[in-house]
């Protein structure tokens, strides 16, 4: 395997020659991102002693059950080539409600109401993007103040505090250390994935966003399919509301409006494409892995938290730069004739010549 | 002489679409330019213009070398194109997309009253009455595109190329666009014009080139070319060959169509579909076919009419699914856009149609689904081994059949195929010819649509003529001629002008 520079190549682009050289170079075009996220990795565990302890990673899962939870969704309507903006307002919302009832009633009774909530939310997002044709993002930035409304109205953006112990069982209890909200996203995760790469529902989310008029005079249901995204990231709303309701106790409008970036942030990290039907869930783990390392390694290093923020815009505009640059080479790819023993895109749906999912 | 093109060669993978192509233009000319869809005309103009590189050759205009794959550099040399669709500014008023890069101005301020005087010159000049200060969108196509000409002469282009401009315009917006031409030519401006309209070329050119196989005829004074000649020389020597075995068709009608028409598109169109037929349909770009079949397969929800089913009436399909239950599936015209997901394995677009079949309940069967992709493409000689690589990293000839593999997978009962070979070479032509009529020997009953009628006359069995949304013939496969189809096309085309003329 050697690496040259292909003289012809205008931008100077590396290349690995040969067929295992191009071979080499997909592998890493596709799994480039794992490497990364190995880097960043140690690197952390290196200079962070804290890091690398079983509390810590026990803590992060939890910590970072809501977003990732809400990320698993966000692949889904990312996928099929929309947006949901919604997602901030809509986990407030439902955690709200978990509290609220969970005040008097039973904790199932109230995680129901919640899950009902987000069900709700859902629905609602699907029709107007898909019934009504209204554009996924002005759709879902609208309901989302909406919902954010509908929480600051309904609790005067007073916190609801939840005295039954029972309660946050599922935010805070554990199993031989291990948090029951880690094993929600870790179920979340895997189940998600095993579905959008394996099942004839997955290949049409795929096949919807990567070309929606084609999938139609196929004989897909497109309008139902993307719909279905949508409602899949209400329920997401439900289930991330009650574990942060659950984690704290209490709730409170405004409980993270800036939840929702941090959600596409995983995405987008991960390498899913924003155009849609390009990506899979083993990158929204590994963009939840990067952006949970990160910020672990900052408030780690006693670094103001602050800064934080810069560096996460920093990695959300490399991530588009990298996607666009490997969109630009698979297009090269895909124009030069002849039989490339490789597939075409450096990540492909399952089905395609990515055999990861 | 101010354009000259020499020894121009290009290719496209696969297709060899421009060979040794000499051409020039002359000062104060109008310059005709025939053929065929895909004999090279539009890839000729689009390297005059600079929007494609040749391979080989020399562009020169007035004198000087240009440079290949640089637009801006052709423009500065005063080369303006203007197409069937216009590019103007919708948003913007009709004397600023006139004015468009090049304000007129005082100072750092554009100036409202300069502008419009000099809007009002340009339209005194080709004898226009538009307001400058309408929106440009709310204007006519022909309108907008005297807004393009007017565009080109502020930019003081002495070359103009024209694409079939007069393809959406009525009679007497071509002939206020033809008055523009002759003024043009009066001041020394030189036109290249692209038609499919013979009269029109033989009454509006100076010179006519005609264009076949990607190679350059022939070019004459107009004096020397009459309407015969000029279609002689598009289709090349045609050799009468003899209809391969006559085919008998089965007396069974699968499909009866009765009075459909799509607002403002099809009128009161009525045929009938024969189990096991290859019906073709004719026509010009425009004439309606397109949307026939769009229509039949429930992709535009406007359509009405009556169907027949084996007899029995059903109502009218108004989405794609209810088109398949009736058992009519469209292959569509843009297999890039509207036949294949890019993205997805060949595999996975070949089984898009029918998932059920390669899943059991939920689950996909991904082993399942390369066998039975296989199953199918084997037969179009489509290579087995790479049906895991995405379907966009194929030939056209290569995903043409993967759209064909597509409802091979699904067997409808009716194939509709629009434009089923453009832009695929001659060798994978041959072979979707070959697979359709093998899918009508085993009972499919296939409607093909095409732009080179050649192809319709030599694979279909009945060829349906339409023009201006209706439809004006029917012919057998041994009536079924080139000539014929566009004698009867023209003849309606002219009724049409000298009808809405008067």
């Amino acid at each position: 395997m050697t690496l040259t520079t292909s003289p012809t190549a205008q931008e100077r682009l590396p290349r690995l020659t040969g067929k295992a050289g191009r071979y080499a170079t997909v592998l890493l075009r596709t799994y480039g991102i794992v490497l990364a996220f190995a880097v960043l990795v140690a690197v952390v565990a290196a200079s962070s002693p804290g890091f690398a302890t079983r509390t810590n990673i026990f803590n992060l899962f939890s910590q970072w059950a809501p977003a990732g939870i809400l990320a698993v969704a966000m692949t889904y309507v990312i996928l099929a080539g929309g947006f949901d903006l919604s997602i901030a307002s809509g986990f407030s919302l439902c955690a709200v409600t978990a509290a609220a009832i969970g005040r008097t009633e039973d904790p199932a009774v109230a995680f129901l109401a919640a899950l009902a909530v987000g069900l709700a939310i859902g629905l609602v997002n699907g029709v107007l993007v898909e019934g009504a044709k209204i554009n996924p993002f002005i759709t879902t930035v609208g309901t989302g103040f909406i919902l954010n409304g509908i929480a600051l109205v309904a609790t005067g953006n007073i916190a609801y505090v939840v005295d039954n112990p029972d309660f946050g069982t599922i935010g805070a209890g554990a199993w031989h250390g291990f948090p029951y909200s880690g094993m929600i996203l870790i179920f979340c995760l895997v189940a998600g994935g095993l579905v959008l790469a394996k099942t004839v529902y997955g290949q049409s989310i795929y096949a919807v966003g990567g070309n929606a008029e084609a999938s139609r005079l196929s004989g897909i249901r497109v309008g139902t399919t993307v719909g279905s995204t949508y409602v899949l990231s209400g329920l997401a709303m439900g289930v991330a509301g009650i574990i942060a309701a659950s984690q704290l106790n209490s709730a409170q409008a405004n409980i993270d409006p800036n939840i929702v970036f941090d959600v596409i942030t995983i995405v987008v990290v991960g390498g899913t494409s924003l155009g849609g039907g390009i990506g899979s869930m083993w990158r929204t783990a590994v963009g939840l892995g990067i952006v949970a390392t990160i910020s672990n390694a900052f408030s780690l290093a006693d670094i103001n938290p602050f800064y934080q923020d810069i560096v996460k815009g920093c990695i959300i505009i490399g991530a588009l730069a990298l996607d666009a640059y490997a969109r630009r080479l698979a297009g090269r790819t895909r124009t030069r004739p002849g039989p490339a023993a490789v597939p075409a895109h450096p990540d492909a749906p399952p089905g395609g010549g990515d055999r990861g999912s | 002489m101010v354009l000259r093109a020499q020894g121009i060669h290009k290719s496209f993978p696969g297709v060899r679409a421009l060979h040794d192509v000499d051409f020039d233009l002359r000062a104060g000319e109008v310059h005709g330019l025939v053929g065929e869809n895909g004999a090279g005309k539009s890839t000729l103009v689009k390297i005059i213009t600079g929007a494609y590189d040749a391979d080989a050759g020399l562009v020169e205009a007035f004198g000087h070398e240009v440079r290949h794959g640089d637009p801006r550099a052709r423009r500065r040399a005063g080369i303006a194109a203007i197409y069937q669709e216009p590019t103007t500014v919708p948003e913007m008023s009709a004397a600023a997309n006139v004015f468009l890069g090049r304000p007129q101005r005082r100072g750092p301020f554009v100036s409202r009253s300069d502008t419009h005087r000099a809007f009002r010159q340009l339209t005194t000049r080709l004898g226009l009455t538009i307001d400058p200060d309408v929106r440009a969108g709310s204007l006519s196509v022909a309108n907008q595109q005297m807004l393009e000409i007017m565009r080109a002469l502020v930019a003081d282009h002495r070359i103009l190329i024209m694409d079939e401009p007069t393809a959406s315009l009525g009679p007497t917006e071509r002939e206020r666009l033809y008055e523009a031409i002759h003024g043009l030519r009066e001041e020394g401006v030189a036109t290249v014009y692209v038609s499919h309209n013979l009269d029109e070329v033989l009454a509006l050119c100076d010179r006519v080139s005609v264009m076949r196989d990607g190679g350059l005829v022939a070019t004459k004074p107009v004096e020397r070319w009459t309407k015969e000649s000029l279609v002689t020389a598009m289709l090349g020597h045609v050799l009468e060959k003899p209809p391969p075995q006559r085919r008998t068709i089965a007396e069974e009608v699968v499909l009866r169509v009765e009075g459909l028409s799509v607002p403002g598109v099809l009128e009161e169109i009525s045929f009938t579909v024969h189990r096991g037929e290859i019906l073709g349909l004719g026509g010009l770009v425009g004439s309606g076919r397109t949307e026939l079949l769009r229509a039949l397969a429930g992709a535009d929800s406007d359509a009405d009419g009556r169907l027949f089913v084996r007899g029995q009436e059903r109502p009218w399909p108004r989405t794609v699914r209810s088109a398949l239950a009736l058992g009519i599936a469209l292959a569509p015209e843009d297999r890039k856009a509207q036949g294949l997901v890019l993205s997805l394995s060949a595999a996975a677009n070949v089984s898009l149609t029918d998932m059920r079949t390669v899943a059991s309940g939920p689950l996909l069967r991904e082993r399942r689904r390369l066998a039975r992709a296989a199953e199918f493409m084997r037969p179009l000689a489509f290579d087995a081994s790479r049906l895991s690589e995405s379907a966009g990293s194929f030939s056209g000839g290569n995903q043409q059949k993967l759209v064909v593999g597509k409802w091979l997978h699904r067997r409808p009962d009716v194939l509709l195929m629009d434009e089923f070979t453009r832009g695929i070479d001659v060798g994978a032509k041959a072979e979707l010819l070959a697979v359709v009529r093998r899918l009508a020997a085993e009972g499919m009953s296939i409607i093909i649509v095409s732009s080179e009628l050649e192809e319709l006359v030599e694979g279909a069995d009945r060829v349906l003529v339409l023009a201006r949304g209706r439809l004006i013939g029917e012919l057998g496969h041994a009536e079924a001629a080139v000539e014929r189809i566009l004698r009867l096309v023209f003849e309606v085309e002219e009724e049409a002008e000298e009808g809405l003329a008067t």
